[in-house]
């Protein structure tokens, strides 16, 4: 370009030559037309721009909400709750939304592969949406994932052979226990991160001490009038948040009767805590000496005896141990007394603590005092899903430790993942990922992904929950007997196979005992097997003549239920007779701050790869996208810290680093950190984006074996470094002090 | 010429719309399940942490909480779901130069009306409510997400503005399919996503002018409703009961 | 350098080589506004006229115009339920592309002609419920093989109609005139 072509005169050339361009080809047949492709043949009950609803299971989490899919040609368009389905009446959570994210999320497994250990599953060769994946070795068929199945169930003993399963009680669960108990391989263990802060083998462990019978109490807060929470977060992610949210709205319905109170004891407010009318911030490990305190002081105000389970507690000790003055707990033990249907629940970090089994048992013994066992807004034992003889618990943190120390010490040469991401959900002093390196065979179902999958030999996707067969045993959230039923609502997007169809036909090619005991077609005949039995029982929500009505009818209306009442009343004869232990928990580790780990209530264990999750703010923080530590706003002016500063975490385990949030709903000595984040593979909107506090937690348990995962006090110290989180709240302008003005 | 009407707004009007919400404070547990139900059904897009970090998250509704006194005695107030109040006398309209944000006689909604938009976010900026989000960006949705867009909702692109539409799209159902069949819209024959979703119930969506409707009977049991900001005069057509 | 260009214009040749490019710049331009009316190509040059003369009525292949908003490209299940019965399918090469399609298990790829923009939510049912036939905005398809768009669907078009429909009737207008009505 010459000194005398200015640049204006370029730009007037360049204009006049793009806009002719634009008009050109933007007019043009290539931006204009589109092609549509009509079905070959149009599938029973569509129709051209109509919708089509499938009834279906919610496999988010283990809960078994219905749910009802909005498909339109061939695509999920959105979930809907199942109206039918007594669990959830035709609600969901947010979790339950965004599932569609998962069905097409970007980077899910797209085939079966073969796979060198720690290999990257996406954005490489091993993705098969890559143009060099059809030559590369990582390509399998079908046929030879089946085979390979095959080779490895020969190959070894079966007490070898170990197969690690979600948390739901589902058909590929039952599928997998009938495999076991006909062949000898090992029982297959279920497990979740949920279970582990949920610490359900402790609720059932303080159960069986109390009334002498195992199973998962169910709290009737909606037909409560005072409900006494210590640390659940029943509005969250504990047990079945959907169906305790509705039963917290049964809680405060004005309309139909007097609107109940709700008080959490618990160190930080959750938002369960934030709908409290009182909330307590509690000393972390007191929770069983203020249960026993406030069930002394509602003894004393009835006079009589006071019961041997309270006797040993004297509540000014309580108070004073607690930080709750002892006039609180007076005035809070007279709203217990005085109320017409009181409830205590235990749950969520009380429990988490190395004297978690006493907490349960104390907050049972003062539902013991209120005698509102199996009386509407009391406690039950919920219902067992039809089929189910007895509560079939997940494996608690210390059964995992004892799984781990099995691979790790070779006595499990072949090990079988589905449905759950131990590398991820497992604390990190558990070493699992080095167990797994004395494990011969690793072969992943997952869907996704996902951590576990990338130190798989195989991995073998299993469809995503909305294309899948199955049903869903409900453990507990309704008051009828549950089974939820799934269908598949659109064809496999991917080149993905039922893991019950590849068991299936991989125990016919070993043959043997693995044949005689799967002699199934396929994964929905073993289904009906499975539920055909039901088509006769009284009660049922529906009945069918045959099997493939039957069927037909559980597809049609999402499972099948009883419309009775099959929660049993817990024999609370001897509950109070006992001595119970109020004594402080102990807490690991050398620092000055105690350290509460909970569950993102919108992340959750498996919701990070969902890029909609990751954008909905915390309730109570409203951070998005992130991981933070909460901190009393006092302790960090205190300390020189202020909002965004990374600081260092050390516990007796591990070491990590995160922003900080001043939250000022959480106790001075106390800091906490949501989990859900810190993933190091999972897909893009998951990978490398946050910290994950199950690296801080060590081998500590509570006396049922649940992890003691808030009975650790921690070291902080500041690295000087910001990062900024992404809140909601900044642009609402509650401090002042967005992003934009840093 | 043209005959512009303008609504003359007295303070303390009795003003009946035609749809409206009633929403619950006290039941509402912030669990952000209408945030993603209304996601989900208006194929509203995600923007990432930066940019939700800049406050351009595109929630069409977002539940607010504030903080009250000082720890130990702190309390959070109750949570209050906030979209789009379809005001009857919208402060966002009469700043619009493009007409894109127009008041709907027929429906008495707010709407807005992505081909007509430029972008100018005087709208957004008149808002009381700050309920509309602007698109920065055309936003990145990786193939196959894009498989789960509601085709009955426009996907919007770059330089539009966007907010609440109280779900016109499933009205606009309801009433295609009431007329199909010859009769009215029945009450709670349909409702918004975000109302269908809430598991405590706490969002109640119906015909306000309609004495029958639920929302209106809940409005008349509950007794004291507040509408938000209702002294701007904007007239809004969201009661919210602070319960408790 | 630009200013030699301009002088060098200014003389008699290039005049004439200004009066060249214009020509051409314009036939093309022409050109391309005659492309972008050309009706697209299409995988089987579907006889519209053919098969409305046998007394196949519009609803019996595009039967979503009556139920809902959509009114769909046929199943080829749909046309082969009466093409694989007719002799001439088996022969005929314009036929062939159907016959491949059905046998092969892969579906044809037609390209729409009649269209809105994204941003118009348009409902076939209430239009045929409102009394509208098909060719009231499709055309005559007794007089086209390939479908043709007679007119251009914008606003102006619809409005007209709305307008018309409505009369005097406040509230019909109303409705009909309403942004909401199509665009959310």
């Amino acid at each position: 370009m010459s000194d005398k072509f200015s640049r204006r005169d370029f730009l007037k050339l360049a204009g006049v030559g793009a806009a002719t361009t634009a008009v050109l080809t933007g007019c043009g047949p290539a931006s204009r037309y589109v092609k549509r492709e009509p079905y070959l043949q149009m599938p029973e009950y569509n129709y051209n721009g109509l919708s089509t609803f499938y009834a279906t299971t919610c496999r988010e989490c283990a809960a078994g909400c219905g749910l009802v899919v909005r498909t339109m040609q061939g695509r999920a368009l959105k979930t809907e709750g199942n109206a039918n389905n007594p669990l959830n009446l035709g609600k969901t959570c947010a979790r339950g939304q965004a599932t569609l994210h998962g069905l097409y999320n970007p980077n899910r497994v797209r085939g079966p592969i073969k796979h060198s250990r720690g290999d990257r599953l996406y954005e490489t060769a091993a993705d098969p949406f890559n143009d060099d994946f059809n030559d590369s070795e990582a390509n399998m068929n079908w046929d030879d994932a089946t085979q390979a199945v095959a080779d490895v169930l020969k190959k070894y003993q079966p007490g070898e052979i170990a197969f690690l399963l979600g948390m739901a009680p589902d058909h590929l669960f039952d599928l997998v226990a009938d495999l076991a108990s006909a062949t000898g391989i090992n029982a297959p263990v279920r497990f979740g991160a949920l279970s582990m802060f949920e610490s359900r083998a402790t609720l059932s462990q303080a159960a069986e001490n109390l009334f002498g019978e195992s199973g998962l109490p169910f709290f009737d807060v909606g037909g409560a009038q005072a409900v006494f929470s210590f640390g659940a977060n029943f509005l969250e992610t504990w047990l079945s948040p959907v169906s305790y949210t509705r039963g917290y709205a049964g809680l405060r319905q004005a309309l139909t009767k007097m609107r109940g109170t709700l008080v959490q004891f618990e160190s930080r407010m959750s938002s369960t805590a934030g709908k409290a009318d009182e909330w307590l911030p509690i000393r972390p490990g007191t929770e069983a000496m203020v249960a026993l305190a406030i069930g002394r002081l509602v003894s004393e105000k009835r006079g009589g005896t006071i019961p041997r389970a309270f006797a040993d507690v004297e509540p000014a000790d309580a108070a004073a141990a607690s930080g709750i003055a002892l006039e609180t707990l007076e005035h809070l033990a007279e709203t217990f007394a005085s109320s017409g249907a009181p409830l205590a629940i235990p749950g969520g970090a009380a429990l988490g603590q190395s004297n978690g089994l006493a907490v349960a048992e104390a907050v049972l013994a003062l539902n013991a005092l209120a005698d509102n066992f199996g009386k509407p807004g009391g406690v039950f034992f919920s219902a067992l899903a039809p089929n189910q003889a007895s509560y079939q618990r997940p494996a608690s943190a210390r059964e995992m430790q004892e799984f781990v120390q099995k691979m790790a010490d070779g006595k499990i040469k072949a090990l079988f993942v589905h449905g759950v991401n131990p590398a991820f959900e497992l604390p990190a002093s558990l070493d699992f990922k080095n167990a797994l390196k004395n494990v011969e065979q690793v072969i992943s179902f997952a869907t996704f992904p996902d951590e576990t999958a990338v130190e798989a030999d195989y991995v073998f996707p299993d469809h995503h929950g909305l294309e899948s067969w199955g049903y869903q045993r409900v453990t507990t959230g309704s008051a009828q007997p549950v089974l939820s039923g799934a269908q598949p609502v659109v064809s496999p997007y991917y080149d993905t196979r039922a893991t019950a169809d590849v068991l299936i036909t991989a125990a016919q090619l070993a043959g043997g005992n693995f044949a005689s005991a799967l002699p199934f077609k396929d994964e929905v005949e073993f289904i009906k097997s499975k539920v055909s039995n039901l088509m006769g029982e009284a009660d049922g929500y529906f009945s069918a003549p045959d099997a493939d009505t039957f069927m037909a009818y559980f597809q049609q209306y999402g499972g099948w239920w009883k419309t009775s009442d099959g929660r049993s009343t817990p024999n609370s004869a001897e509950a109070l007779n006992r001595d119970l232990s109020g004594a402080e928990s102990e807490f690991t580790g050398a620092g000055e701050f105690f350290f509460i780990p909970f569950v993102s209530p919108t992340l959750a264990e498996a919701g990070a790869n969902k890029p909609w999750l990751q954008e909905l703010p915390d309730p109570t923080t409203t951070v998005m996208w992130n991981t933070w530590v909460e901190m009393n706003p006092a302790t960090a002016l205190e300390l020189g810290i202020e909002d965004d500063d990374v600081i260092r975490i050390t516990s007796d385990a591990g070491v990590l680093e995160a922003p900080v949030y001043r939250y000022p709903a959480i106790r001075p000595d106390t800091i906490a950190m949501p989990f859900g984040q810190g993933h190091t593979a999972y897909g893009r909107y998951a990978e490398n984006r946050g910290v994950n506090p199950v690296d801080l937690i060590g081998q500590h348990f509570n006396e049922a074996g649940d992890l003691a995962f808030a009975g650790m006090k921690v070291k902080i110290e500041k690295t000087g470094r910001k990062q900024l989180l992404s809140r909601l709240e900044s642009i609402m302008g509650v401090y002042g002090v967005g992003l934009g003005q840093e | 010429m043209i005959d512009l009407k303008v609504t003359e707004i007295k303070m303390g009007e009795e003003h009946v719309g035609k749809w409206g919400m009633v929403i619950d404070q006290d039941m509402c547990t912030g669990c952000q399940a209408c945030v993603a139900a209304c996601a989900m059904e208006n194929n509203i897009t995600f923007v990432g942490e930066k940019d939700s970090g800049y406050g351009r998250s595109m929630h069409w509704i977002r539940i607010e909480r504030f903080w009250q006194g000082e720890y130990p005695e702190i309390k959070m107030t109750p949570n209050q779901p906030m979209m789009c109040q379809q005001c009857g006398s919208a402060t966002c309209e009469p700043v619009c130069p493009a007409f894109a944000t127009v008041h709907s006689q027929a429906e008495q909604l707010n709407l807005q009306v992505y081909n007509r938009c430029v972008g100018t976010r005087y709208c957004a900026n008149n808002c009381p409510y700050q309920v509309r989000s602007f698109n920065w960006r055309d936003y990145k949705r990786p193939e196959p997400l894009a498989n789960q867009f509601n085709p009955d909702v426009t996907v919007r692109r770059r330089g539009v503005m966007e907010k609440c539409t109280f779900c016109i799209q499933r009205i606009h159902k309801a009433e295609d399919k009431a007329k199909s069949e010859g009769r009215e819209v029945v009450d709670g024959e349909f409702t918004t996503a975000c109302a269908q979703a809430c598991p405590a119930t706490a969002i109640t969506f119906g015909r306000v002018d309609d004495p029958e409707s639920l929302v209106s009977q809940l409005a008349r049991r509950h007794g004291h409703g507040v509408k938000h900001l209702e002294e701007l005069g904007t007239l809004p057509n969201v009661t919210y009961f602070k319960g408790g | 350098m630009i200013k030699k260009l301009f002088d060098w214009l200014r003389q008699p040749l290039g005049l004439i080589a200004v009066g060249i490019a214009f020509l051409a710049l314009f036939s093309l331009a022409a050109y391309g506004i005659h492309y972008t009316q050309q009706a697209p190509a299409q995988p089987v040059q579907f006889p519209h006229k053919t098969h409305v003369a046998f007394g196949i009525q519009c609803l019996y292949c595009h039967p979503g115009a009556a139920r809902g908003p959509a009114a769909g490209i046929p199943a080829e299940s749909k046309c082969w339920g009466c093409h694989n019965q007719i002799a001439k399918t088996q022969t005929s090469a314009l036929l062939a592309p159907l016959k491949d399609s059905v046998l092969s298990g892969t579906p044809l790829q037609w390209v729409p002609v009649a269209q809105v923009p994204d941003f118009v939510q348009f409902n076939h049912r209430a239009h045929i419920a409102a009394g509208q036939n098909c060719e009231n905005c499709h055309g005559d398809m007794s007089k086209v093989t390939v479908a043709e768009n007679p007119q251009i669907f914008n606003m102006g078009f619809c409005l007209n109609c709305h307008k018309k429909v409505a009369g005097d009737d406040h509230v019909k207008l109303v409705k009909l005139t309403d942004c909401g009505t199509c665009h959310y």
